[in-house]
């Protein structure tokens, strides 16, 4: 585009400059935190975080609750963004727009939601208990399921745009095509709708199962101090106990798991592409 | 049973909108069937229920003695050439026409596919993408898909609308050397009364979800059943009988210059071999033409015509 490089570079300089000044030096120096102790640099705060038992409970759940609203929101968001390209192109306007209408709502407005409903004297608990199924209130709130539930209603949206836009793409008539030429729906799905819809997938595995795993406000409510998450253990570290190395070591674990997360979901996309 | 294809009282509807209500049809082994109409009468819609991509209301589809009214797409041994191709982009053109013989773990796949390459042309493109394909090459493709299936009846839906005037000619020869050499039981969808003419054995012309008439290209050329059939085959003069019928004339049956009537020309059009005239008349509008080398009319001037009763198409019906 430019006959010279150099414009190119001089006009990215001013933007450069700002990121690494505002964003990349702090962020260093923030993480550099987890590799020093008191003798010099040290990897002594990763060996401490990871011998803690406690630790590895709330790491391993974190993987696991960003890993199971990832899943669930695929599936789900499959569904449902096949039922929306099947509308037709009015109502199709208008069922989207519902589906983007939760992340135009606060996140703390949406997840105090969840506390009417979920909480001892709750929704859900009231008809449960009204209805004789049970006598006494289930407990709901502070367990892993509520943060889940949190979580999924909370990115779930993202899944469903980034499937709708991906199967919008796809050929009009490739899966009436398919399943005339013998398909069943369980074959469109794997044979024809999955590989034209996996960089959609891609796209929206990473944003949920990123957004899953930093999320704070969610866990922070649903789950508290009982059920906790690297971002709620981390901020609980720099604020209760002043203890800023293992909260680099937190920042950097979510950091790479983010990375990597993003890295698988590409390899599985593109490797099955290639056979 | 000797209708190898039955649709029985055949009601399809859009939620309430209904799109053919009633229909009848039967179709013989190995016939070539076009329907034609204009947008909207409902001819790809019955040719989705043929397929199984959209279930009845009302009424029964057989095919080859067998009840398909209520079965999937997958088990109704059908093909089906989308106007769009419809091919899959993430799959090799080998793999497209492969994709229904892998699902049923057909025997001989490989030497299947080839001679369905073979078939249309295609050899040569095994291992290409689909969107490397021209129009016509991605069509022949889609041919080759649905061939290679050894459907009971293939289903066309407007295939060749998509093409240039010279490829849909080729394309068009290719489906009839097909059809040949196959044997295989074809409906053809159009909206081209050409198209229909010169491909189909018998044409059925539909109209409002309905059929308005079923015949031979030449009865549905030369013997139109009411205004509809013959305005869609090309009688462009259409006036009642006095009886509750009509009287239809083509453009070329009109004479002018002589005869017991008078119009005024209210518009021409030069269209090469003929020039072409709008009258009009105290019978109606009339539309006439000439060959090109006559002395042209002027706008505005008088002129006799006669329409001759020999060369009209008697109408049962005006509308």
């Amino acid at each position: 585009m430019f006959e010279d490089k150099r414009t190119g570079l001089a006009l990215a300089l001013p933007a450069a400059v700002f990121a690494a000044a505002l964003f990349l030096l702090p962020v260093g120096i923030l993480l550099s935190e987890g590799f020093r102790n008191a003798d010099g640099w040290s990897l002594a705060p990763y060996v401490e975080f990871f011998a803690s038992g406690r630790n590895r409970v709330v790491f391993l759940r974190t993987l696991k609750l960003a890993a199971l609203v990832a899943g669930v929101s695929a599936v789900i968001g499959y569904a449902t963004a096949f039922a929306i390209v099947s509308l037709p192109p009015a109502s199709r306007g208008r069922v989207f727009a519902l589906v983007t209408l939760p992340l135009m709502i606060s996140p703390v407005a949406r997840t105090y939601a969840w506390l009417v409903i979920l909480g001892r004297t709750g929704f859900v608990n009231q008809m449960l208990v009204g209805s004789g199924l049970l006598d006494t209130p289930l407990r709901l709130l502070f367990t892993e399921t509520a943060v889940f539930i949190g979580l999924l209603q909370l990115f779930l949206p993202l899944m469903i745009i980034s499937l709708v836009s991906a199967m919008e793409n796809m050929p009009r008539d490739a899966v009436p095509a398919a399943r005339v030429l013998g398909a069943n729906w369980f074959q469109v799905f794997a044979r024809v709708i999955l590989p034209l819809t996996r960089e959609g997938l891609v796209v929206g595995g990473t944003l949920v199962f990123t957004g899953s795993m930093t999320a704070y406000i969610t866990p922070a409510i649903l789950g508290g101090a009982k059920v906790l998450m690297l971002e709620t253990l981390l901020y609980q570290r720099v604020t209760v106990a002043n203890d800023f190395a293992s909260a680099s070591v937190i920042a950097m674990i979510l950091m790479v798991m983010a990375f990597s997360a993003n890295l698988l979901l590409k390899r599985l996309a593109t490797a099955r592409r290639a056979r | 049973m000797s209708d190898y294809v039955a649709l029985d009282g055949l009601t399809l509807a859009y939620g309430k909108t209904v799109a053919v209500e009633g229909l009848d049809l039967s179709i013989a082994k190995g016939e070539l069937i076009t329907l034609l109409g204009p947008s909207g009468c409902g001819k790809s819609t019955t040719m989705r229920a043929i397929a199984g991509l959209m279930t009845p209301s009302a009424g029964r589809i057989v095919i080859d003695g067998r009840d398909v009214t209520r079965l999937p797409p997958s088990k109704r041994e059908v093909g089906l050439v989308f106007q769009s191709y419809a091919l899959f982009p993430h799959l090799t053109v080998y793999e497209n026409v492969a994709f229904g013989l892998r699902l049923k773990s057909a025997p001989d796949l490989d030497a299947k596919v080839r001679d369905g390459l073979a078939t249309v042309g295609l050899s040569d493109f095994a291992q290409r993408a689909p969107r490397d394909l021209s129009g016509g090459q991605q069509q022949r493709v889609a041919l080759a898909r649905s061939l290679v299936m050894e459907p009971k009846v293939l289903l066309l839906d407007e295939p060749l609308s998509n093409l240039d005037a010279r490829l849909r000619l080729e394309m068009r020869m290719e489906l009839q050397r097909v059809q040949k050499e196959t044997g295989i039981t074809m409906v053809f969808v159009t909206h081209d009364q050409a198209e229909a003419l010169a491909l189909a054995d018998r044409i059925v012309l539909m109209r409002d979800g309905a059929i308005e008439q079923t015949g031979t290209p030449e009865e549905i050329y030369s013997a139109p059943v009411s205004g509809f059939a013959a305005d869609f085959v090309g009688f462009e003069t259409i006036l009642p009988d006095g009886a509750g019928g009509g009287l239809a004339w083509r453009p070329g049956a009109v004479v002018l210059g002589s005869g017991p009537n008078e119009g005024k020309v209210r518009g021409t059009a030069f269209a090469g071999e003929r020039r072409e005239y709008i009258l009009e008349s105290p019978l109606g509008t009339i539309k006439a033409d000439t060959p090109a080398g006559a002395a042209p009319l002027e706008i505005g001037q008088s002129v006799a015509f006669d329409l001759p009763r020999e060369r009209a198409a008697h109408l049962a019906r005006l509308d």
